[in-house]
């Protein structure tokens, strides 16, 4: 008898299941039929603008490398002030290779970066679309591309969150290239290598440095760090409670870590600041729009939408990085960009050495270290 | 006499050249004698033979793509990565599988043999880690033993402990903190079945061994030990496999095996460097499964007439000390993880966890897997009805291809389906389908196993007589078999949906935008440190996961 219940209730739950199923499967054949249509139609781009127009409706798929904490608040708004249905992908760095894969079967339409190399690899690749959205003006053509494919809208900075009761400023390491020496060995931690802020900030220095050096620094530092993360989150958590004494991080982590009821004892410091040193290096975070994005005008719309002073303010603030745009307010903890001096080195420039770049760090076995 | 041999006719006759027919002759008297005598319908057999094909398919691609990956990446990644990474999964895999075994087998022998307190209770309480995926174990032991974990405040409140060791001494981060977390939720596999094995035992043997005077302990070496080892054997290859496969625990525990290299090469779409690595992982899995089947040869078989359940041992003056042991691993295995979870759980619902993005998650989690549980039901039918009943060298082959999605690590499965649907059939790629489509491929065969168990039950003669009725093989199996067993598809169907459930590898390379389920919620807020988010979507998964939980401990 009760054996008999339990079958019936399964089947019951199945039935019901497979109507669901049913029922999505027509919504996603929809989408895709949707998609579809916008493909063989070439001419719809050209009079793109009497799309936007139109009144907002369906959805709009955006792949972010984001952490999704810093973008879903943002992207609700986006649904709810629009009615565009928003999709996201948060899947952290590999969404730009997954836009790489998928070149000929795109599916996203914006994606949402940490990292201006990564966007700029992939204009080069020809898998982004340039644009003119309005308002684009607000952003400094040092942070966007050529095309304005993709632009910048918060600062990243690279420095060292460090834990107050363990070490002083002055006892520091003052420079990146300090991080090499033996004296530092398990006290301080860093990502990954496959961590997009770090093949950056890896760009940035083998154009400082050349190859011979920055891979002498990678071998070095991979054996010398106490803990090798997959993000930045552990580093600022783990130093924060003081488990290690220090961490190199994106100068947002350490704004984040003093927001932190508890272990928020911490300071960050700017390395390279001498006279004759390279300074700090800073990348930026911000948006693309993608080549035969299946949802265009929803894409446009989503560009100029973020370029207004309140969502700008909105996408830096939740992360607590610096609006690139001077015009927006910056949070309270934060230093200014004109406070600190910043590498010399143009941002687009990280695009064309990307590639070489995962290269490099592979070799030095960064790439896949987790300790 | 059958469809078949008539089409044959009809076609040779149509034929002029003799020689044309005879070779059809051939043929068809080659393919009766392959089925015996009654070849099966072809509507089933076409079903099997393409649901076999398709469960193989992604590996096969794989392998495919890692032979065109060149042999120059092949050379550096032999040369960097490959050594590196074999040395940790080896060394994961044998130390995990050595003491879950142990630890599994002694368990296993306190309950079945000996005068526990508790008795049979403890039968069941000791195999409930089964329903904890692992990567919620290590959730709850970074929460426990974490840097800054519950243990940590509980030394800093003791100086006595601090003035014995100078710095907090564990570290969960690390190769022991891991094989804790991987052998505390993997050992109920060996558990179990040295149970059942332990349970079949003839007392026989043992009553002849003592009436030669052997001591307790040499009869445990020398009798039930080797009684035991294809128990052992089948256990130890289960937990090697789990752990050649595991993603989600050696992850949040930051360690690097071939599997997660690959999720992380995968991830960053290094596809080539991902399919040179998965062909690695295939090979190691290939060698685990012939050391075990080429050990397997040596097993002895125990008579089953004169049967005598086996007598309880005395623990005497040992009785406190294995008491403690028993219940030392069920407080680590269970009671602690799940004090955890409902600590955090509790946390989680009163700053209002359980939203309608929550329901969102569940119910995304219910539908693939729903949809898994569905087709794997209907799937497993006509390879079951014919491994069973059609047995030939054609159904065996078919049976090995449906068994190779399950063998191998999600992975893989993974990495196929996104080459074969980004590449071949953009359709339906960025879909949650193919979500479904890798759990099928994944765990088909434990619908299948369950399946035939039931049908294993039902004598082939009433398909005999429904034949003889002249019904066709098709109509029998749903007319006929399909009622009779059905409490068993059913029991597979359950199965296949708990397994997805906990499935995360495959799960997280192949979510299209906008579609998370229970488990990739679980990882990403875990690994944020999120507990309060992580927690009650970990206990519902667990929840979910002990129904069936009664089902597998009877078989």
């Amino acid at each position: 008898m009760k054996t008999r219940n339990i079958v019936l209730m399964l089947m019951l739950c199945f039935v019901m299941v497979f109507a669901a199923a049913c029922g999505s499967a027509g919504s996603t054949n929809n989408e895709v039929n949707q998609g579809g249509a916008a493909e063989p139609t070439p001419q719809e781009n050209t009079n793109g603008e009497a799309a936007v127009e139109e009144p907002l409706s369906g959805e709009l798929v955006v792949y972010s490398a984001r952490n999704e904490k810093f973008v879903d608040a943002l992207l609700q708004k986006f649904q709810d002030e629009t009615g565009i249905t928003v999709k996201a992908l948060h899947a952290g760095d590999a969404v730009v290779n997954k836009i790489i894969e998928e070149g000929n079967n795109t599916q996203a339409d914006v994606l949402i970066s940490n990292d201006v190399g990564s966007m700029e690899h992939l204009r080069l690749q020809g898998l982004l679309q340039g644009s003119e959205p309005e308002g684009i003006e607000s952003i400094d053509p040092l942070y966007r591309a050529e095309d304005n494919s993709w632009f910048g809208l918060s600062a990243r900075s690279r420095v060292l969150i460090y834990n107050k009761d363990l070490i002083t400023e002055e006892e520091l390491p003052q420079t990146i290239w300090e991080l090499t020496d033996e004296k530092w060995k398990d006290q301080f931690m860093i990502t990954r290598g496959g961590n997009g802020s770090m093949v950056a900030h890896v760009s940035a220095l083998r154009n400082e440095w050349g190859d011979e050096k920055t891979t002498e620094w990678l071998t070095k530092v991979k054996d010398n760090a106490g803990a090798i993360t997959d993000g930045h989150g552990d580093i600022r958590k783990a130093v924060g409670a003081g488990e290690y004494k220090f961490g190199l991080v994106n100068n947002y982590y350490y704004h984040q870590q003093l927001n932190e009821p508890s272990d928020n004892n911490v300071g960050a410091l700017y390395p390279d600041q001498g006279e004759d040193e390279m300074g700090v290096f800073v990348n930026a975070a911000g948006v693309a729009l993608i080549k035969g994005a299946p949802n265009e005008s929803n894409a446009q719309h989503f560009l100029e939408w973020i370029l207004l002073p309140e969502n700008q303010k909105e996408f830096s603030f939740a992360s607590k990085e610096v609006p690139l745009n001077p015009e927006i307010q910056t949070t309270e903890e934060a230093k200014r960009i004109s406070d600190y001096k910043t590498m010399s080195m143009p941002l687009n420039k990280l695009g064309e050495v990307w590639l070489d770049t995962k290269e490099l760090i592979e070799k030095a076995g960064l790439d896949l270290e987790i300790k | 006499m059958n469809n078949k041999q008539s089409l044959q006719k009809q076609h040779t006759s149509k034929v002029r050249k003799p020689w044309f027919r005879t070779f059809f002759h051939y043929c068809s008297v080659k393919w009766n004698k392959l089925w015996n005598g009654h070849p099966p319908d072809y509507v089933l057999l076409t079903i099997a033979s393409i649901t076999a094909l398709v469960m193989s398919v992604p590996i096969i691609y794989v392998i495919w793509r890692s032979l065109f990956a060149g042999s120059e990446r092949w050379l550096k990644l032999l040369d960097t990565r490959i050594p590196g990474l074999l040395w940790n999964t080896l060394s994961l895999t044998f130390v995990v599988t050595a003491l879950a075994v142990t630890m599994g087998v002694a368990l296993a022998w306190f309950v079945n043999r000996c005068d526990l307190p508790g008795g049979k209770t403890w039968q069941w309480l000791l195999a409930l880690p089964l329903v904890i995926p692992p990567y919620v174990g290590a959730m709850t032991y970074i929460i426990i033993l974490g840097p800054r974990g519950w243990l940590w405040d509980v030394w800093g409140s003791q100086p006595w402990l601090q003035s014995i060791f100078e710095n907090y001494p564990i570290n969960i981060y690390s190769f022991w903190g891991l094989v804790f977390v991987l052998t505390m939720f993997t050992y109920p596999y060996v558990f179990l079945i040295a149970s059942a094995s332990l349970r079949k035992m003839n007392r026989n043997f043992e009553d002849a061994a003592r009436s030669q005077g052997y001591s307790m302990q040499s009869i445990f070496w020398k009798i039930s030990l080797p009684f035991l080892r294809p128990a052992i054997g089948a256990g130890a290859i289960l937990i090697a496999l789990y752990v050649l496969s595991d993603f989600g625990a050696i992850s949040m525990l930051r360690y690097m095996t071939f599997t997660s290299a690959i999720y992380y090469q995968m991830g960053s779409f290094d596809s080539v460097a991902a399919t040179v690595l998965s062909m690695v992982l295939i090979l190691i899995t290939i060698v685990v499964l012939w050391i075990e089947a080429s050990t397997r040869k040596r097993t002895v078989h125990q008579t089953s007439n004169s049967y005598k359940p086996p007598e309880l041992i005395k623990l005497g003056r040992w009785k406190t000390l294995v008491m403690g042991i028993v219940l030392a691993v069920f407080v680590l295995s269970v009671v602690l993880p799940v004090i955890v979870l409902v600590y955090w759980s509790s946390i989680g619902i009163s700053m209002g966890a359980i939203n309608s993005k929550f329901w969102q998650y569940t119910w995304n989690s219910i539908l693939v897997c729903g949809l898994a549980s569905l087709f794997s039901m209907l799937l497993a039918l006509p390879l079951i009805y014919l491994k069973s009943r059609y047995r030939s060298v054609f159904t065996r082959m078919i049976d090995r291809l449906a068994y190779s999605g399950y063998a191998l690590p999600g992975i893989i499965v993974a990495l196929g389906i996104i080459f074969i649907f980004n590449n071949y059939i953009q359709l339906l790629y960025g879909s949650f389908i193919l979500i479904a489509i890798a759990y099928i491929v994944r765990f088909l065969p434990q619908a299948m196993q369950s399946g035939e168990a039931s049908l294993n039950l039902i004598s082939p003669r009433i398909d005999e007589a429904a034949r003889s009725l002249g019904h066709s093989s098709l109509k029998i199996l749903f007319k006929i078999t399909l009622p009779l067993i059905m409490p068993g598809v059913l029991a597979g169907g359950a199965l296949v949906f708990v397994s997805s459930m906990k499935e995360l590898p495959a799960t997280l390379l192949l979510r299209p935008p906008g579609f998370d389920t229970l488990s990739v919620r679980i990882w990403v807020e875990a690994g944020e440190a999120v507990y309060h988010l992580a927690a009650p979507a970990a206990l519902l998964v667990i929840l979910v996961a002990t129904l069936p939980l009664r089902w597998m401990l009877n078989k």
